[in-house]
């Protein structure tokens, strides 16, 4: 039927793939909803507005080049993900300030949420590998276009730090000196909430330090811990004692006495105080105590999906830092040694901030210090201890289902 | 953050600030800390307190506010006014607020800014083959440069899907209803790609080629015209091919050699094989050698191409292929070795947009199931269709290497005759690459 000479009716070797026969299989029928009117596509995600706002400087200026629009577009593309993780950030703070937490069907909300910052995060550090394909030959030829623009002023980027936890007094010199003069107005008064609302790591404290089992009066996890702890050591001390060879036991003591003193300075309250002071911990030392117990017992029903959010936590701040890097790593590829656009002294300001300061939940990771073998774990009673399996979840009020938030 | 003029000595700024430390105590900064009265402060840690001091005079710590003088900031750069703007919930229109909505909303804006970025770099190299730039071999660097980018991005995309799985389908669920009629059907630039890329119409799966032109009016309307009748890489790609040196009847003659080495390589084998006495093995090997004729044979006839190309199961000229399988051949030749890696990065394109709509696939099918799509089409199944060869633009490329020979059937280069394999051509220097910056 194709006209076409080589086409032999018995060596129809395709029959399906043949656009003449056009076969109308159930997966091809269908309608077009759109010609009844409604929202469309385009209305539906406002690309008007997304796909016109790039205008490239260098053309402006009468000079245009290739690829200054990737370098706007991954920028744009960095602040829309920077805006969903504020909408998922928010959405579980609101869910601890509003106490709406002590009912514990909202914890898969709480976890699924953290989770799903992780994956975008990801997708953040995954993304400078789109930008590394811009050289700095070519960057250098529309560079100057820029100043004083710089990511410096980004303002989402520092609501997502201060939401975190961030704390003021952690920040780098650079960072502290200058980092609220690019705001104003709504901006300026948005920056200021960010800093005076309560952050993820002060709600997840609040949270820590009501762990079921901290009670003095109840399991008191923190004083069984410490007794099976000094019992722990002296057990291995004269364990190590009763063994021959003179000169390999002094030294397998002298490590078993630094172990205890790292266990002594744990519960040494004051200790922990001093660490506070200096920035080294974040959290009180309640709320390390709930971490720790969490920790212990992750395998009990009820502390199951509260260790998958100390996790996540754990993968966001290593997340932010490896985004942190990655973008020192570039930064350090397109301009050397020179300095930023905004200001900086670029690279070298840059790789200031890949440091433990900027770390929120670093007492989580800290923790494992304190590990120890299962036997020292405070034993637990099923029939005494039920609240390692029993949830509180008050009246309907709290309803998780109910409210989409 | 608060102006210097207002920020307390200590160095606390906020009421949460002060309300954190439970002690009462101010939290120090660098270089108060030595005068803080912090009863904790003991001599054992001033070396941590020396580091702090000199971070203020660490370089990395210098510089200065530029924006502070006036001029294009951050903000007014990316137009983010427009951007963070964007995010309407309709099921919060509806009265009805659902959380993930936004997630669905700011992916799919996602895609949208990165199909504009594939198609700026996707058109720039249209037109240094359109304007003929192409023939100057000085841009080929760009050339397969921008290409990679195309993959890099595309890689990115594929990976995207991960963040909207967070969604579960009981999510999708409580906000489906106030989407429709819209639907990624009537995505435009998805449509621009293809057609720029070279899937051509009558390729399209039935759905597909009825109803993709519905819904574009006015510019769009003509923006998607154009995308159909301008030169497509595809077409580019085939010209260009087409021009591979060595390819010349009255020159190199490749295909001719390659044709006689071919025939004489398969006459040795036969003999071989029929010097060797009769057993299951032998009869194994004679029916797998002529399987080996049967290929060669196809190759060499030029009319069951251009009878495969009248059924879309090929898609470039017979030439072009020859261009193609020369280059696959000789791709260590100083002068082929970018060219193979453009024509691996269109392989590569290839590959991701189909792994694309796979990953595409298996999340509506998460989401939805069997129903209909928002849009009006089936759906799932729909989608599953477009799996498919159909739209592999370059799906030539891949089938070369059917025609794979031994190195020694390789017709042999003699580098004092053909020089053409190590000279490049770059013609007069208007054509030259650093000059135009597109």
């Amino acid at each position: 039927m194709s006209g076409c000479p080589c086409f032999e009716k018995g060596r129809q070797l395709f029959p399906s793939k043949h656009a003449q026969t056009g076969q109308m299989d159930d997966s091809q029928i269908g309608t077009n909803k759109a010609v009844k009117g409604g929202i469309i596509y385009k209305e539906y995600l406002q690309l008007d507005k997304i796909v016109t706002a790039q205008v490239l400087q260098s053309e402006r200026k009468g000079h245009k080049i290739h690829d200054e629009h990737l370098f706007i577009v991954t920028h744009q593309a960095y602040e829309l993900w920077f805006k969903q993780i504020l909408w998922e950030l928010d959405s579980v703070r609101n869910i601890f300030l509003k106490d709406r937490v002590r009912d514990e069907r909202n914890m898969l909300k709480v976890v699924s949420r953290m989770q799903r910052i992780t994956i975008i995060f990801r997708l953040l550090v995954d993304q400078f590998s789109v930008l590394e394909t811009m050289t700095a030959l070519d960057f250098y030829d529309f560079r100057e276009y820029l100043t004083p623009a710089s990511g410096f002023q980004s303002l989402q980027f520092r609501l997502l730090e201060n939401k975190l936890g961030v704390s003021d007094s952690q920040r780098v010199p650079y960072n502290r000196r200058h980092y609220g003069e690019h705001f104003h107005g709504q901006d300026m008064e948005e920056l200021l909430r960010s800093e005076q609302e309560l952050s993820l790591l002060r709600l997840v404290e609040k949270w820590l330090e009501r762990t079921p089992g901290l009670e003095k009066d109840g399991f008191d996890f923190w004083g069984k811990l410490q007794i099976n702890v000094e019992e722990g050591f002296n057990h291995e001390l004269k364990k190590l004692e009763q063994q021959p060879g003179p000169e390999k036991k002094a030294e397998m003591t002298e490590e078993l006495i630094k172990q205890r003193e790292v266990f002594t300075s744990l519960f040494d309250e004051k200790d922990h105080e001093r660490l506070l002071c200096v920035g080294e911990r974040r959290l009180s030392y309640k709320a390390l105590q709930g971490a720790l117990m969490i920790y212990y017992y992750r395998e009990e029903p009820r502390f199951q999906v509260p260790f998958q959010v100390l996790t996540s936590l754990m993968d966001i701040d290593a997340l932010m830092s490896k985004w942190r890097y990655n973008h020192v790593c570039m930064a350090h590829r397109m301009i050397g040694s020179k300095a930023g656009t905004g200001g900086s002294s670029g690279y070298h300001y840059l790789r200031s901030t890949v440091s433990d300061r900027y770390m929120v939940f670093v007492d989580f990771f800290n923790l494992v210090t304190f590990l120890v073998p299962r036997t020292w774990v405070p034993k637990l009673d099923p029939s005494i201890h039920k609240i390692l399996f029993t949830a509180e979840c008050y009246d309907s009020s709290y309803c998780s289902s109910e409210d989409s938030d | 953050m608060i102006p210097k003029s207002n920020r307390n000595p200590s160095g606390l700024h906020s009421e949460a600030e002060r309300k954190k430390n439970k002690t009462g105590l101010l939290l120090p900064d660098s270089i108060s800390v030595i005068m803080s009265g912090c009863p904790y402060f003991g001599g054992k840690h001033i070396s941590s307190q020396k580091s702090n001091l000199k971070e203020e005079d660490d370089e990395s710590q210098k510089g200065v506010n530029k924006a502070s003088k006036g001029g294009v900031v951050y903000g007014d750069y990316l137009q983010l006014n427009k951007i963070m703007s964007a995010q309407i919930l309709q099921s919060e229109l509806g009265g009805n607020k659902i959380h993930d909505e936004h997630l669905f909303i700011v992916t799919h804006q996602a895609y949208e800014l990165w199909f504009k970025q594939i198609l700026w770099e996707l058109d720039s190299v249209r037109d240094i083959f359109i304007s003929g730039h192409v023939r100057d071999e000085r841009n080929m660097l760009k050339v397969v440069t921008r290409m990679n980018r195309i993959v890099m991005i595309f890689r990115l995309l594929v990976d995207q899907f991960a963040v909207l799985e967070t969604m579960t389908a009981l999510d999708f669920f409580d906000f489906r209803e106030y989407l429709s009629p819209a639907s990624g059907f009537q995505s435009l630039q998805f449509r621009l790609l293809e057609n720029k890329i070279g899937v051509p119409d009558s390729q399209r799966v039935p759905y597909n080629r009825n109803h993709y032109r519905d819904h574009f009016r006015g510019k769009e309307s003509e923006m998607l015209l154009r995308s159909e009748q301008e030169p497509t890489l595809l077409l580019l790609v085939e010209k260009w091919l087409e021009r591979t040196p060595g390819l010349e009847d009255d020159g190199f003659n490749f295909w001719g050699k390659l044709q006689k080495n071919i025939e004489e390589g398969l006459r040795l084998q036969q003999e071989k094989i029929e010097q060797k006495p009769d057993s299951e093995e032998t009869k194994e090997q004679m029916a797998e050698h002529q399987k080996q004729v049967e290929i060669f044979r196809a190759l060499f006839d030029q009319r069951r191409h251009e009878h495969l190309l009248s059924k879309g199961e090929r898609r470039l000229s017979y030439k072009a292929l020859q261009g193609a399988l020369m280059i696959y051949f000789y791709r260590e030749e100083p002068r082929f070795q970018v060219p193979f890696q453009l024509l691996t990065y269109l392989m590569d394109i290839d590959t991701l947009m189909t792994k694309w709509r796979y990953n595409h696939v298996c999340t509506v099918h998460r989401m939805i199931g069997s129903k209909a799509g928002t849009g009006g089409s089936s759906g799932y199944h729909y989608l599953r269709s477009t799996i498919s060869d159909r739209y592999k633009v370059f799906v030539d490329l891949f089938n070369l290497a059917t025609f794979l020979v031994p190195r020694e059937w390789v017709p042999k280069l003699n580098p004092t005759v053909h020089t053409f394999l190590y000279t490049a051509e770059c013609c007069d220097s208007s054509y030259c690459s650093s000059e135009d910056s597109d």
